[in-house]
């Protein structure tokens, strides 16, 4: 019996230790979920978490800023906010989603779009011009389609490689 | 020597400028004296650039601590070895370096053609003098290597002053890789004027046909290579040196040395189609101007302080020379292109969309959108603060999210690309080429999903590279089977000999595999951890499988530094493994430190121990333990396309037996058109 109770005792504790140190395990990723979105601001051009600088007091002084406020509970919109006016925009990892920095986000899917239009053009520019020359015509020439293809073959074959 | 340098140097920029002037009255006088003379001026302003690297690096030697770039980069405990790193470890020397790499290509350029293409050299000529006119402007009178500490004295005139000891190097260069990283970059950089000269020489001169690719396919192939090695290199460097866990971490100054890689990849792959179908003319010659430009404005974004960097120079205006240089290369190009235009119109058409011909203009299409994202990424930064007032970061977040997709779909081209035919793929082809790789990669990928493995890029990425791996090993497999059948060599010698014979197109493969260890090593930093604490002599830290015992912690003075050294006792099922010293030192002369990461490699993964320095509170050590998966793949993948890239250099083996005169044994010649599979025809001098 008194085994039992020792047991149920001990499995308490382990709760209790689990149940204390799951929130402080909680706030450190998510310090590092946070702190991943920003950039030290020491100059090295490098994330937040990632600054390594010896005795890197900017870095230093962020993520112990970051890590009260996440303890406080603050939302992560609350403390993007209190670092942007701390340190302007350029404390951003990357560009917020909104306003100019939107831009940059869609740059990318612009010139992804427009060159794919352009590589399409491109093909469509040249199939069209092939299509148009009488020496492809096949029945025009007096080729069989038989003979074509095997043709075609020969040329695929010699020109691979 | 700093006068003798000096005088060199300006000695050098004379005969550049009688080059590039004498190189324009020979185009247009033909005057074969005239052509002569400007060329060995030309050689000659390379022998003048030569003596004065020497120079500056024998002031290097000889401690010449009067010298206002030896005292700013060196100091008397410097070994040897980071003496002559020293040479560019500053705007001055490194500018200087680049002259003398610039050089080295032009002097072997007018060498190797110096009584071949008499009608497209005396173009080149004038384009790399105008090149060399404009480094060596900047040697010689905006950024001088050879000035000398003075003080104004008694009578007006300056005094000479020499200081006992110089400043020393920065600790962050005085690692073995620092040595090797800046050549091979740079050599990337200058090697790729060669091609650009001939680009713009043949169209000046209205060169006919695909000659200047031919002429240049092997520098450009060197400068890639370059190029590449020296990208890795500086991954590696960051990796090894900077102590935070990372190899790539989007830095403005690595962005600038990726954005001439992509570009030049793309111009390897569709030089190709000019090449063979005569199409791409257009494109090519304007990728070509655009990777040089592309280095110039590297060059320019590390040295002009425009976008903050830990690897940039100090700011300076030396920014505005380049910016006017690249000005006047787009206006140069722009004309000579507007003018000769006709020259370069396309003699072949598609026949069909799915082609090789489809897969190149794809592939060029996700490398430029590539290197146009990375480069307005960099420079939005400065975009935003003209334009707003407030400067937006663009970190490291935003260009992995944009670059990865863009990866994958290159990746898929990597494997598509080369198995389809030329002109146009059947059906069947397509069904025999890819049918396999396709399913096996796919249950391949099923199966590493069924294993638990739920990371959707690292997922997306195994299963392409085991689709790319297994097309690249079918089609040596299937040469190979044929060059057996013939000659009853092991299988093993059958592909050697296979990859020997068209050294272009396996050794194609061999840098696509290599590609591929490349995008395996990068999928595996989904998986990356790190833990950070506090250790006394005696405590554990657990990290992955390993444990990390500290046994001791000293502080050791050195030569030309004092090290804080943690030793540590790596074990893995409490069984000892190994010891890992990392440290921190710290040099006196400058009063900056270094880090020195104690790696211990695996194919699998790599422990990462960084010491972090001690904590402000009670002076305890501070380690900072990593431990990320398939990084030595991307190292070892670097090797890989380095060596394929050296094999697509050597002559055919055929081409080879030609010029000795010697007869081939009927039974290597396995591979008549006729019996060979159409994927595995071979051709010389083609990919």
């Amino acid at each position: 019996m008194i085994r039992s109770h020792r047991l149920v005792a001990f499995f308490f504790c382990m709760a209790g230790i689990v149940a204390f140190s799951l929130p402080a395990v909680a706030q450190v990723d998510r310090a590092r979920q946070i702190g991943g979105k920003f950039m030290c601001m020491c100059g090295c051009n490098q994330v937040l978490t990632q600054c390594n600088h010896v005795g890197c007091t900017t870095s230093t002084a962020m993520l112990k800023e970051l890590d009260q406020s996440v303890a406080r509970g603050d939302s992560e919109d609350v403390i993007t906010q209190g670092f942007v006016q701390e340190f302007g925009t350029k404390v951003y990892a990357e560009p917020p989603k909104s306003g100019l920095s939107l831009v940059a986000w869609v740059l990318p899917s612009v010139y992804l779009l427009i060159g794919t239009v352009l590589v399409v053009f491109i093909i469509s520019r040249w199939r069209s011009r092939v299509l148009g020359e009488p020496a492809t015509a096949g029945g025009a020439s007096g080729f069989s389609a038989e003979e074509l293809e095997r043709a075609r073959r020969r040329v695929a074959r010699d020109t691979e490689d | 020597m700093d006068v003798f340098g000096s005088f060199a140097l300006l000695l050098a920029f004379i005969c550049a400028v009688y080059a590039f002037v004498g190189g324009i009255f020979a185009i247009r006088t033909r005057h074969p004296l005239l052509v002569k003379s400007v060329r060995q001026a030309g050689m000659a302003t390379c022998g003048l650039i030569f003596i004065a690297t020497f120079s500056l690096v024998y002031l290097f030697f000889s401690d010449s601590y009067w010298v206002a770039y030896v005292v700013a980069h060196s100091n008397r405990d410097l070994s040897t070895f980071y003496k002559v790193a020293a040479l560019w470890s500053g705007q001055e020397g490194s500018l200087l370096f680049w002259s003398f790499l610039l050089a080295i290509y032009v002097f072997s350029a007018l060498f190797a053609y110096r009584n071949k293409n008499g009608e497209l050299m005396p173009y080149v000529g004038v384009v790399l003098a105008g090149v060399q006119i404009f480094f060596l402007t900047l040697n010689n009178f905006v950024a001088s290597p050879f000035k000398v500490l003075a003080t104004p004295g008694a009578n007006g005139a300056l005094d000479i002053f020499t200081r006992a000891d110089g400043n020393g190097l920065n600790p962050l260069l005085q690692y073995p890789e620092m040595v090797i990283h800046p050549p091979n970059l740079y050599s990337g950089y200058t090697g790729f004027t060669i091609p650009f000269a001939f680009a713009l020489g043949a169209l000046l001169a209205r060169y006919p046909g695909e000659k200047w690719i031919h002429l240049t396919r092997k520098w450009t192939m060197i400068a890639w290579c370059f190029q590449t090695a020296g990208v890795l290199l500086g991954a590696h460097w960051a990796y090894a040196v900077l102590g935070w866990g990372g190899y790539w971490g989007w830095d403005p100054v690595e962005n600038a040395s990726l954005l001439p890689w992509l570009t030049g990849t793309a111009f390897l792959h569709s030089v190709m189609m000019q090449e063979k179908r005569g199409m791409m003319k257009v494109w090519n010659v304007w990728l070509v101007f655009l990777t040089f430009m592309l280095c110039i404005l590297g060059t320019t974004l590390t040295r002009s302080g425009i976008v903050s960097s830990v690897h940039a120079f100090a700011q300076s205006s030396i920014g505005n020379w380049f910016v006017g240089f690249l000005a006047l290369i787009l206006v140069v190009c722009f004309v000579a292109y507007v003018k000769n235009r006709d020259y370069l119109k396309s003699e072949n058409h598609l026949d069909s969309i799915i082609s090789r011909e489809s897969s190149f203009l794809f592939n060029n299409l996700i490398l430029l959108v590539s290197c146009i994202a990375v480069l307005s990424g960099t420079l939005f930064p400065v975009f935003s603060e003209w334009l707003s007032g407030s400067r937006i970061s663009v970190g490291a977040p935003f260009f992995n999210k944009v670059n990865i997709p863009l990866g994958f779909l290159l990746l898929f081209l990597t494997g598509v690309g080369p198995l389809l035919a030329w002109r146009k793929t059947s059906k069947d082809s397509l069904k025999r080429n890819f049918g396999r790789p396709l399913v096996f990669s796919v249950i391949a990928g099923a199966i590493a999903f069924a294993l638990g493995l739920r990371e959707f890029y690292s997922l997306i990425c195994l299963t392409l590279c085991l689709f790319v791996v297994s097309t690249i090993l079918i089609e040596f497999y299937r040469g190979a089977k044929v060059v057996r059948s013939r000659s009853g060599a092991s299988f093993a010698a059958s592909a050697v000999d296979l990859t020997m014979r068209n050294t272009r197109r396996y050794g194609g493969y061999v840098v696509h595999m290599g590609m591929v260890l490349i995008f395996v090593g990068l999928a595996g930093a989904a998986f990356n951890k790190d833990v950070q604490k506090e250790m006394q002599i005696g405590s554990t830290l657990q990290i992955g499988p390993y444990n990390l015992l500290l046994q001791s912690f000293e502080s050791k003075p050195e030569k030309n530094y004092t090290a804080e050294r943690m030793v540590v006792e790596v074990m893995r099922d409490n069984k000892p493994l190994m010891m890992l010293y990392p440290e921190r030192r710290f040099f006196q002369t400058n009063e900056q430190s270094g880090t020195m990461v104690a790696i211990y490699s695996t194919l699998q993964h790599d422990l990462y121990v960084v010491y972090a320095g001690q904590s402000p509170d009670n002076q305890t050590p501070v380690v900072h333990a990593y431990l990320n998966p398939l990084v030595k793949w991307i190292w070892f993948g670097g090797v890989i396309v380095v060596l394929g890239t050296i094999v697509t250099l050597l002559p055919n083996r055929r081409s080879v037996l030609a010029l000795s005169g010697a007869q081939e044994p009927a039974a290597a010649h396995p591979m008549t058109p006729t019996l060979a599979p159409s994927s595995i025809t071979m051709r010389e001098g083609h990919d």
